[in-house]
């Protein structure tokens, strides 16, 4: 695709996610694309980290809560304004991925994986025990509550992160997040700061997830402060970027969309619960015989039907 | 004098790799480093381009003290090497891999688009020119080695480091790679070159060193080394 037609798809895209409040009244519809979107954001905000720069944080859930927590005390128990609640969510995720990040990294290879596992352990179980009680949304708001501003908000910052992600695709940072992926001794070689680099893609990754966790705090009429950093935050987000692709941009955004309608789905028809056992599957099926993702099945695809060129980058 | 290493020493455990090594480069020289397997070469390398720290003795390039910067300090200062078991940037294409280079290098181009010109003229001198757009973890070992050698040229180097580029090459492709290495050094780059192959060694080096247990045991001309005693029996030792 030219990258006139790109912008005039990605545009397309962007009016008709726009007027899905206009369109759809539905709370249940409404909800759906609520999700994706916060799915996208999550998800994506891995991506940055794991898929172009090739550090796996099981630790996604630690800033994601983070980020979730700060807002909601910010903004509900403080009463500063949502935006500012907001953007702190992000902040105290990016705190936290400095003090984990800058030992971690040091040391090269598992250390990363199993420090960013740990961290969000030990969040989950100390905040289970110092906050027990739910965090309940004060009658006065969720009397006037609607999903539309959430919903908006939701889009804007899902737009914000693909649009990062795709900057971050064709500029330098890119190809040095990208060659530290592939092998870290040539990266240093030709010149690139892998220890700034990673810190760098990690301080990205977790602002925007600390700002999906920020929406959440806004979204959530009520949750248990141990339940945000919860491992399920980080496995979703996981499987969303292999089963759509990693290491690309379109990748966690088809996964997104393709995650939350299974799990609707399956929730229709199967006991709570077993939709951890049908994505844990789909995982392993996806990273034995399908290393691209549904993005490279796509590729492929067109490929066979239309003949068209290969794209590296999709 | 644009390298100077001085009582340089690094040993691993107690295993001494490199013993108490001086040694001095100039600006334009070809220089040949052979030894026999494990006599310290690629240690020495690992050693001038920060991969290593020694234990002991100083590195000084263009007269600052370099000794101890991380690689990639070592890599914007003006110092490129090339992997004995090569290390391209696999899930990426050429025309990435050298970009890397010319964006992160010494002399670091900001704007991707002035870098894909001068990357696309690399390409071409190292006879990659028709493949800039294919993935690296297509290629066999000789396009993966002329990848290592652009994404290295990218980083604008005054002394590039040359480890065995040419083991595991056929005559012909050998013939090429020597081409090319003597063109680097038309172009003015410095270069240390590890061969195991004599022919090419002697071929190309204006200068000769012969390390053996991680000392220099020789040095000159190419004509003088080879006649050297105790070259002779580093070698017939083995
Ligand atoms: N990281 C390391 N840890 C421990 N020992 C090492 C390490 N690197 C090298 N050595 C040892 O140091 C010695 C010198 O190795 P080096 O790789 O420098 O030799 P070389 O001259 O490059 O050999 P070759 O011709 O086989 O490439 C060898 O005995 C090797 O086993
Ligand atoms: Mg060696």
């Amino acid at each position: 695709m030219s990258n006139w037609k790109h912008l005039s798809v990605s545009g397309g895209i962007i009016v008709l996610l726009i007027l899905v409040p206009l369109i759809f009244t539905r709370t249940d519809i409404l909800t759906f694309f609520f999700l994706t979107l916060l799915y996208i954001t999550l998800s994506q905000s891995w991506n940055i980290l794991g898929g172009y720069t090739g550090q796996i944080n099981l630790g996604h859930a630690a800033f994601f809560g983070a980020g979730a927590l700060a807002a909601r005390y910010i903004w509900l128990h403080f009463g500063l304004p949502l935006p500012l609640a907001i953007l702190g969510g992000g902040l105290a995720a990016t705190i936290f991925a400095m003090i984990i990040g800058f030992p971690a990294f040091r040391l090269r290879g598992i250390y990363f994986v199993i420090g960013t596992l740990v961290l969000a352990e030990i969040l989950r179980l100390v905040f289970y025990t110092i906050l027990p009680r739910a965090d309940v949304m004060p009658m006065r708001l969720l009397g006037a509550y609607s999903l539309i501003p959430r919903y908006y908000l939701s889009l804007l910052i899902a737009l914000l992160t693909v649009a990062a992600v795709y900057w971050i695709s064709r500029s330098r940072l890119g190809l040095g997040l990208m060659s530290i992926r592939e092998d870290e001794d040539a990266a240093e070689a030709s010149g690139v700061d892998t220890q700034r680099y990673k810190l760098l893609a990690f301080a990205i990754s977790t602002f925007l997830t600390g700002l999906a966790g920020g929406i959440y705090a806004y979204y959530s009429a009520a949750f248990r402060a141990g339940g945000l950093f919860e491992p399920v935050w980080t496995f979703d987000a996981v499987i969303i970027v292999f089963v759509g692709g990693v290491g690309t941009i379109l990748g966690p955004v088809i996964g997104s969309v393709f995650f939350v309608l299974l799990k609707q789905f399956l929730s229709l028809y199967l006991p709570g619960g077993i939709h951890v056992a049908v994505f844990g599957v789909l995982f392993i099926i996806v990273v034995l015989f399908l290393p691209g993702g549904l993005v490279e099945l796509i590729t492929r695809f067109r490929k066979r039907t239309s003949g068209g060129s290969i794209q590296i980058d999709s | 004098m644009i390298l100077e290493v001085k009582n340089l020493l690094k040993a691993f455990g107690g295993l001494v790799a490199i013993r108490d090594l001086n040694l001095a480069v100039n600006e334009g020289e070809i220089v040949g480093l052979i030894g026999p397997n494990g006599s310290g070469k690629t240690t020495l390398f690992n050693l001038i381009s920060g991969v290593l720290k020694p234990d002991k003795g100083e590195i000084r390039f263009n007269e600052i003290d370099i000794t101890g910067l991380k690689p990639h300090k070592v890599c914007q200062g003006g110092i490129a090497r090339t992997f004995q078991l090569t290390k391209p940037f696999m899930q990426m294409t050429t025309l990435q891999n050298v970009m890397i280079g010319r964006t992160y290098g010494s002399e670091p181009v900001r704007s991707m688009r002035q870098a894909e010109g001068e990357c696309e003229r690399i390409l071409e001198f190292v006879g990659l020119g028709g493949k800039r757009l294919s993935l690296v973890a297509t290629f066999g070992l000789v396009d993966r080695k002329r990848v290592e050698i652009a994404r290295a040229l990218a980083t604008k180097p005054r002394l590039l480091l040359l480890d065995e580029t040419m083991a595991g090459l056929n005559p012909s492709e050998m013939e090429d790679a020597l081409r090319l290495v003597k063109a680097i050094g038309d172009s003015g780059i410095t270069l240390i070159v590890v061969e195991h192959v004599m022919k090419v060694i002697l071929d190309i080096s204006s200068r000769l060193m012969v390390l053996n247990y991680g000392e220099i045991i020789a040095e000159g001309t190419p004509q003088e080394v080879v006649r050297d005693e105790k070259v002779v029996e580093a070698y017939l030792g083995e």
